[in-house]
């Protein structure tokens, strides 16, 4: 089943980003765009931006600025989108940064690591579902009540003559 | 690393590029292609790095290839980077010794990849 949801990978690392792309894919998200380095990245954003982002840590391979400058800079354009820092730092104050500048989640790359971003992008992907139906449902429920309200002028009309 | 060592090496990373590339023998050697590109380049770099005035390009490096060793299932080279990386992020440094021995895992990983190629 394709998975309605957009997906940026920023990683220096170009053969894991390449797999975990190809992985993605295979797992039902059709449209995942990848980053090489931060600038370009940001260069690329735009207000309404929908995509969930898998952010690497150190881009020093890439370009000048680190996955949590990155952050920043997205948090302040597109505070909606949803982060999932990808890292091979295994450090607690790498960890609690990010967190606190608003990421999802974050993950140590690891042999099961690939797995993992895709889990936590099924949650994205779960929460954009429901979030979507809530809209939905919301537009039902306004439609009802204009119906009854559009009646009930039109039974009142209908009396009063 | 002995032989045994070298081919258990190689058959692992056979099964997890093929496990990555789902079987499709071209993105298999792909996938291969795009590990050599990086890691040959890094091992020249490592190689001609000097431990007494370079040890933060050599941490960057290892930083680099630790990831990719790892994926393609090179616990052993995983493990000797990422303790190298800790030790000069701690501001300590690594011996030539070291390196040498870091750099001739990497090469014998390399061989695997081109041996995975033919």
């Amino acid at each position: 089943m394709s998975k309605h949801l957009k997906i940026a990978l920023v990683d220096d690392d170009i053969p894991n980003t390449e797999i975990l792309r190809d992985f993605l894919i295979r797992n039902g998200y059709s449209h995942v765009d990848k980053y090489h380095d931060g600038e370009t990245f940001l260069d690329s954003l735009d207000r309404f931006d929908e995509r969930a982002v898998v952010l690497d840590f150190d881009l020093s391979g890439g370009g000048e600025i680190n996955g949590l400058e990155v952050l920043e800079a997205l948090k302040e354009r597109s505070p909606q989108t949803h982060v999932i820092f990808f890292s091979g730092q295994d450090s607690l104050e790498v960890a609690v940064e990010s967190l606190k500048n608003g990421a999802d989640d974050y993950i140590v790359k690891s042999n099961a690591a690939f797995a993992l971003v895709k889990t936590s992008l099924d949650k994205v992907y779960d929460l954009q579902v429901l979030r979507s139906n809530e809209k939905r449902n919301q537009r039902i429920s306004w439609s009802l009540a204009l119906g009854w309200l559009v009646t009930l002028v039109g039974v009142a009309i209908f009396v009063a003559n | 690393m002995d032989g045994r060592d070298a081919v258990s090496s190689a058959s692992t990373a056979m099964e997890i590029i093929d496990r990555l590339s789902a079987g499709d023998p071209e993105k298999k050697k792909y996938y291969i292609r795009l590990f050599l590109d990086t890691l040959e380049p890094e091992l020249v770099n490592l190689r001609a790095a000097d431990v007494g005035s370079d040890q933060e390009r050599i941490r960057s490096i290892l930083h680099k290839l630790k990831s990719q060793v790892q994926t393609i299932g090179a616990a052993d080279a995983h493990a000797m980077m990422s303790a190298h990386e800790q030790t000069i992020k701690s501001g300590g440094g690594i011996s030539q010794s070291e390196l040498d021995t870091t750099c001739d895992r990497l090469s014998t990983l390399i061989q695997n990849l081109q041996d995975l190629l033919k």
